[in-house]
């Protein structure tokens, strides 16, 4: 028996084990046959009876004993054929050899002689002989036969069960299983899953394309949760078989199978095949609904935990500002001049810090809301550089800031906007993170396959640890030794900022000391420029 | 300069109370008459009632957009008109300065800035330039004769850039928007055409700037235009 197990339709990165499994299944599947009740066929049998006969009487012919001899020879020859062939044949073989016996050797030979009493009893235990090993040899094969059907649908079972365990995604499962299916009943099977919706979906893996017709008996298979259609009482004009796919007393599918158009009923056996199909696909079906439950339970605690980190760190970024302004507008009043200034000075930084939070928290807000729509334009790299300086203002103002943008340098398709918020952030990053009076450096330039424009913010301060640096672009996460202050936004925003104008940012080391961001935009080519009297 | 501003009345459209009350109280300390109006619907009254020197408007007002009061505002006079808006509204800002607005300024805004552009959006209007040449930096522009020169020395700009300069100094002190730029320069076709601006703003800025890195003359306001600032105060 030969199943086609397609090796290349197997996802490459499915496990190795579905592999092997498919491939041990593919020798220890019943197929086709199985399904047929096989007509072994009675004619050879019965040609093998005559041969065997016929080759009795003519050596006989020749050997020069009693006819008794041969009324023996054929009683013998009736048992052993009785283990070989089927009832009817062996039946044929006890008329065969009595006739033989009586027509060619009681003489006179070669006709038919009347019998003594002796000769009639001979030729009785042919049909005795005849009739109880025809009987036996039937039983046994037809235990033999269950037994084997049996063991083939155990094996079956096993192998879907170790392939669908094997599966790394209910997708893949299926897929596995359909295949298996389609091998295993040698014909059509489908899959049909119940969507979100309530209605039936069809897993793509299906080698059976169901008409209206068939899903709407998939439906009542699923409804009343009983098999429908063919070689079932219900429905059984239809063309497939449906079984629902229960688990405890909620239907989470149906499993549809098409048999060769030759076969028109089914056995016990092959319906429990059927069954345990469908019942080790329900299995796979409801761990998935468990696992997909179970994955949800955790991102609700996940999103919870962020939730109340958030609340936590936004009500304390919220109220030290707050504290500052009140406490220094309730000292306002004072007479003393000098004093007066600096709490002025407290007020501005708390209302800056105040503004920048808000900002920030607005663009998180953007970004996950899937509100940000960049605006992309034209822009000039030393214009969103000197825009972010100015948004920065007096942060850096005790720094020296070398800036350094090559000459030449095309234009770069942007939000400017954005990259003034992302680069403004990054100089604020600079300021924050390192130490104060350190130098900050901001470079621009092509990089060598003229692909993408480099834009790098680059400090002198302690640098950035390789396993920091993975993690530092998701928000609310904060280096370690990072200053009192700010939620850990910034670095999620540049990402979320840049990536949403089709760019990257990424961290490393700088040359010499201290951590460099850089910012990459892919180059795009714009227009000619009209009126160009250069 | 010194441009006196004790006569200067300013309208403050804005809805919020607090808003109000402060700019009335910084405006009126810096020697501006003050009016207030909490809706666009008293607002275009005050308007039409009697005109200020130049008006506050902000864009989320409650009956109406300031957008529109703008352009109801524009269809028969060219008052000064600066508008606030607040962070996140980029789109808004740009309608509004599309619209006709002299200038913008996001909230939260500093008070020495608003006063700042108050002072420049009312030179504009009372015009000092009657001659025929403007000076700014190190850069003399001889408007009768097409001539520009630096620290008295002849430059070069091609009729593109010289025409993009004009428009500068005749907008001086206000925010153009790329839109408005490229239609008066490259006609209604070439609106959205950003890349001929830059690429002329670049080989502008430099011929006339100091420092290309840090312009000080033609500033770039982030995804609006372009701001020329003939007298840059030394703390920019």
């Amino acid at each position: 028996m030969e199943i086609p197990v397609d090796s290349a339709a197997i996802p490459a990165d499915s496990d190795r084990a579905v592999r092997s499994a498919l491939a041990e299944l593919a020798t220890a599947m019943p197929g086709r046959e199985y399904w047929q009740t096989r007509p072994v066929s009675m004619a050879r049998e019965c040609a093998e009876v005559v041969g065997v006969v016929a080759a009795i009487a003519f050596a006989g012919w020749f050997v020069p004993v009693s006819y008794h001899f041969f009324g023996y020879v054929y009683l013998l020859t009736v048992i052993a054929l009785s283990l070989r062939v089927g009832r009817w044949p062996v039946l044929f073989a006890a008329i065969v050899s009595a006739v033989t016996w009586n027509y060619v050797f009681i003489p006179p030979r070669l006709s038919f002689s009347v019998l003594d009493v002796e000769d009639s009893l001979m030729l009785g235990t042919y049909f005795f002989a005849a009739l109880i090993g025809g009987q036996l040899t039937a039983r046994i094969r037809a235990q033999e036969r269950s037994e084997r059907s049996r063991e083939q649908r155990a094996s079956a079972l096993l192998h879907l069960s170790r392939a669908l365990a094997a599966a790394p995604t209910l997708d893949e499962a299926a897929a596995a299983a359909l295949r298996q299916a389609d091998g295993l009943f040698a014909g059509q099977t489908a899959l049909l899953l119940l969507g979100s919706g309530g209605s039936l979906v069809p897993h793509p893996a299906g080698s059976f394309a169901l008409s209206d017709r068939e899903l709407a008996v998939a439906a009542v298979a699923l409804q009343r949760r009983q098999p429908a259609g063919r070689y079932t009482c219900h429905l059984s004009a239809a063309e497939a078989m449906h079984i629902p796919l229960r688990r405890a007393d909620v239907a989470l599918g149906v499993f549809v199978v098409r048999l060769p158009a030759g076969v028109t009923d089914l056995t016990a056996p092959q319906r429990d095949l059927i069954d345990g199909f469908a019942a080790q696909i329900a299995l796979l079906v409801e761990h998935e609904h468990l696992r997909a439950a179970g994955e949800r339970e955790k991102l609700l605690a996940e999103s919870d935990r962020l939730h109340r980190t958030l609340l936590d760190s936004v009500s304390h970024e919220l109220k030290t500002p707050l504290a500052v302004l009140r406490s220094a507008v309730e000292q306002m009043e004072t007479d003393d001049p000098g004093k007066r200034a600096r709490l002025a000075g407290e007020v501005s930084t708390a209302m800056r810090r105040l503004d920048h939070l808000v900002a920030n928290l607005l663009n998180q807000t953007r970004l996950e809301g899937g509100a940000l729509r960049p605006q992309l334009d034209w822009c000039d790299v030393r214009d969103l550089v000197g825009a972010a300086r100015r948004a920065v203002g007096d942060a850096l103002a005790h720094r020296s800031v070398d800036v350094e943008i090559a000459a030449g340098l095309p234009l770069v398709r942007a939000d400017a906007v954005l990259m003034e918020h992302v680069l403004a952030n990054l100089l604020l990053n600079a300021a924050l993170h390192t130490p104060p009076g350190s130098p900050v450096r901001v470079s621009a330039a092509l990089d060598p396959a003229g692909t993408h424009i480099r834009i790098a913010v680059a400090d002198r301060g302690p640098g950035i640890s390789g396993e920091l640096a993975a993690e530092l672009f998701q928000k609310f996460r904060r280096g370690p030794q990072a200053p009192a202050g700010g939620l850990g936004l910034g670095l999620s925003i540049v990402k979320g900022f840049t990536a949403a104008q089709g760019g990257d940012v990424t961290v490393g080391p700088e040359p010499g000391g201290g951590a460099r961001f850089t910012v990459v935009l892919p180059v795009a080519a714009h227009g000619s420029i009209p009126n160009d009297e250069h | 300069m010194s441009t006196d501003p004790t006569r200067s009345e300013v309208l403050v459209i804005d809805d919020e109370v607090q808003i109000r009350r402060l700019l009335r109280m910084t405006l009126e300390e810096a020697g501006y008459a003050v009016r207030e109006a909490d809706s666009a619907r008293v607002g275009q009254s005050e308007l039409l009632r009697h005109l200020p020197d130049v008006v506050i408007l902000d864009l989320g007002l409650p009956d109406q957009s300031g957008v529109e009061v703008l352009r109801r505002l524009r269809e028969w006079n060219p008052v000064p008109v600066l508008i606030l808006s607040v962070f996140g509204q980029e789109g808004n800002k740009v309608a509004g300065l599309d619209a006709g607005a002299d200038d913008y300024l996001t909230k939260p805004f500093s008070t020495g800035e608003l006063l700042a552009r108050l002072r420049a959006l009312l030179r504009r209007i009372k015009p000092a330039v009657a001659t025929s040449s403007f000076r700014f930096g190190r850069v003399e522009v001889d408007l009768a004769h097409r001539r520009v020169a630096k620290d008295g020395q002849p430059l070069r700009l091609t009729s593109m850039e010289y025409a993009l300069l004009q428009l500068f100094i005749t907008h001086r002190d206000k925010v153009l928007t790329h839109r408005q730029i490229l239609r008066e320069l490259w006609g209604p076709n070439s609106e959205s055409q950003t890349h001929y601006l830059r690429t002329y703003m670049l080989r502008l800025r430099r011929k006339l700037e100091e420092d290309l890195d840090a312009p000080r003359h033609f500033q770039t306001e982030s995804g609006v235009g372009y701001r020329f600032v003939s007298e840059p105060s030394e703390a920019a």
